[in-house]
């Protein structure tokens, strides 16, 4: 088995490893739609669907038949070339930022492959660079509507992203001053060689609670929904979808929760590392991973069912006078910290 | 004029964290709670002699129906649901109908057949479901309406009770 994989070409193992890594994101991501209709209802005495399959585990399918097969609208007046690309636009960058996240190590004998698509220096920055690009897809899709309500989703949505992106970076900064890299794999190996996930450190924990807010934002879920916000603006930049292209805007949502979650994970929760376990085989690393991936997946739906929407000024306000301020502290903090610590040569 | 008095918000509201997780708490504590939705088509609505469902005629025990044509219910009828044909026969009773249709998409569900009934021929059932793919399947006739007595003899009962308190009052 050793020598058949050592032997296999590169291009057969990248070729696998996005084959499971990409699928995995995609079913996950239409899971996750089962998965929110599930958890709401049962936080509501509710059922939820049930009818297809068993427990309605076929209900994404269902529901992908049905987006695929439904008639497509484009409104007249509409920039036809940005309104089919915009899905497009907001779907594929939330994909692509799942390469990078290091899910593990798969060990065939004594040879070991990192369970990662690429494993890239600046991993960090090729998140952040494609997830600025999420924004277009909003921004266009509300715009090319020639809808007043996309628009206005469309600039909500983008408003709200640049603000909170700038939160989202300054924690993520908070982690690479701590563990001295922009690698992600160098990051996981360095909480686990030091024995302690970032979110146990003070300055750690803080940019934890700051990458959880901003994240929330990012991906326009509640409490800061505000690029749908369904009781003023109808259903936001995506008013005008149908079919399959509005599926895609979802996909794409769901897609950047599970991406955020990942990221979460291996930020400030050591990625597959097990507490108390150093040495612990590759299979449970990355059941740990996904255990710990999946939890913040069920926070996103379970944040949603419980909070009620922001409004708009308030969101603005929450962003720029205090989020903002605390994480540009807290950077500040680290990096004297770190400048100081005698562990610095 | 009403003034409002805003409740000033204590520090833990105004930093909205502890608020935040107070309510994932409670939120988690419901996700285990037992869902109260009655599963619809496996889990029937409980009905009771009271249920006032479809009107549906009585088989007797001798395989006949009880009506006698005589075109009571029909009259009674305040949405013109009910058709009523009536022919002679050898039985005793000399008539019965030959055509008995009730349009239930017409059919209020409001009983008046019942009390108008002389013969205990006609009481509403406890069946409320009604639904077809045509209108035309919607007009029941003789055949889909007819129900065995004991089927109905709560409502019967019931009816009979009712009827008779009414009377012990005059």
């Amino acid at each position: 088995m050793e020598d058949f994989v050592k032997e296999l070409p590169v291009w057969v193992l990248w070729v696998a490893k996005v084959a499971i890594i990409f699928g995995g994101l995609v079913a996950t991501a239409a899971l996750m739609s089962l998965a929110e209709r599930k958890v709401s209802a049962w936080m509501q005495y509710r059922h939820g669907p049930n009818r297809v399959g068993p427990f309605g585990l076929l209900q994404p399918l269902a529901d992908g038949i049905k987006f695929i097969f439904k008639e497509e609208l484009i409104p007249a007046g509409a920039n036809k070339f940005l309104f089919r690309l915009a899905p497009a636009l907001a779907a594929i960058p939330a994909m692509m930022t799942i390469a990078v996240i290091p899910i593990g190590t798969i060990q065939i004998g004594e040879t070991k492959i990192p369970f990662s698509i690429a494993q890239v220096d600046l991993g960090i920055m090729y998140m952040l660079a494609l997830g600025g690009l999420s924004v277009y897809g909003a921004i266009l899709g509300g715009w090319a509507s020639n809808s007043k309500y996309s628009l206005l989703g469309g600039l909500r949505a983008s408003a709200q992203m640049i603000s909170y992106e700038l939160t989202l970076i300054l924690s993520i900064l908070v982690v690479v001053a701590l563990s001295g890299s922009l690698d992600l794999g160098a990051i996981v190996e360095a909480q686990r060689v030091n024995g302690l996930w970032n979110v146990f450190t003070p300055f750690g924990a803080l940019a934890f609670v700051l990458f959880t807010i901003a994240s929330f934002a990012e991906t326009n879920r509640h409490p800061f929904d505000f690029a749908e916000c369904e009781p003023e603006l109808v259903g936001g930049f995506h008013t005008e979808y149908s079919a399959m292209r509005f599926a895609l805007f979802f996909l794409g949502e769901y897609c950047a929760m599970t991406v955020m979650a990942c990221l979460n994970t291996t930020l400030f929760f050591g990625g597959p590392s097990v507490p108390f376990w150093a040495n612990a085989p590759w299979y449970v690393g990355i059941l740990a991973f996904l255990i710990k991936a999946g939890f913040f997946l069920f926070l996103f739906i379970w944040v949603r069912w419980t909070l009620p929407r922001f409004r708009f000024d308030q969101l603005m306000r929450l962003g720029w006078k205090v989020a903002l301020p605390i994480a540009l502290a807290n950077l500040l903090v680290v990096g004297a910290w770190v400048a100081f610590s005698t562990k610095g040569s | 004029m009403v003034v409002v008095q805003r409740k000033e918000l204590t520090l833990a509201e105004r930093l909205y964290l502890p608020e935040v997780l107070r309510g994932l708490s409670l939120t988690f504590r419901k996700f285990f709670e037992k869902p109260i939705t009655r599963q619809y088509p496996e889990q029937p609505l409980p009905t009771d002699e009271v249920t006032r469902g479809q009107p549906r005629l009585v088989v007797k025990d001798d395989g006949n129906i009880a009506c006698v044509s005589c075109g009571m219910c029909e009259i009674a009828c305040p949405a013109y649901a009910i058709t009523i044909d009536g022919g002679e026969t050898d039985r005793m009773i000399e008539r019965e109908p030959k055509k008995f249709e009730i349009d239930m998409l017409r059919c209020i569900l409001c009983g008046f057949c019942e009390e108008a009934c002389p013969k205990d021929a006609i009481f509403m059932s406890n069946e409320l479901e009604l639904a077809d793919y045509t209108r035309a399947g919607l007009v029941y006739d003789i055949e889909k309406l007819k129900r065995p007595k004991s089927a109905l003899q709560k409502r019967i009962d019931y009816v009979y009770r009712l009827n008779n308190r009414w009377r012990s009052k005059q």
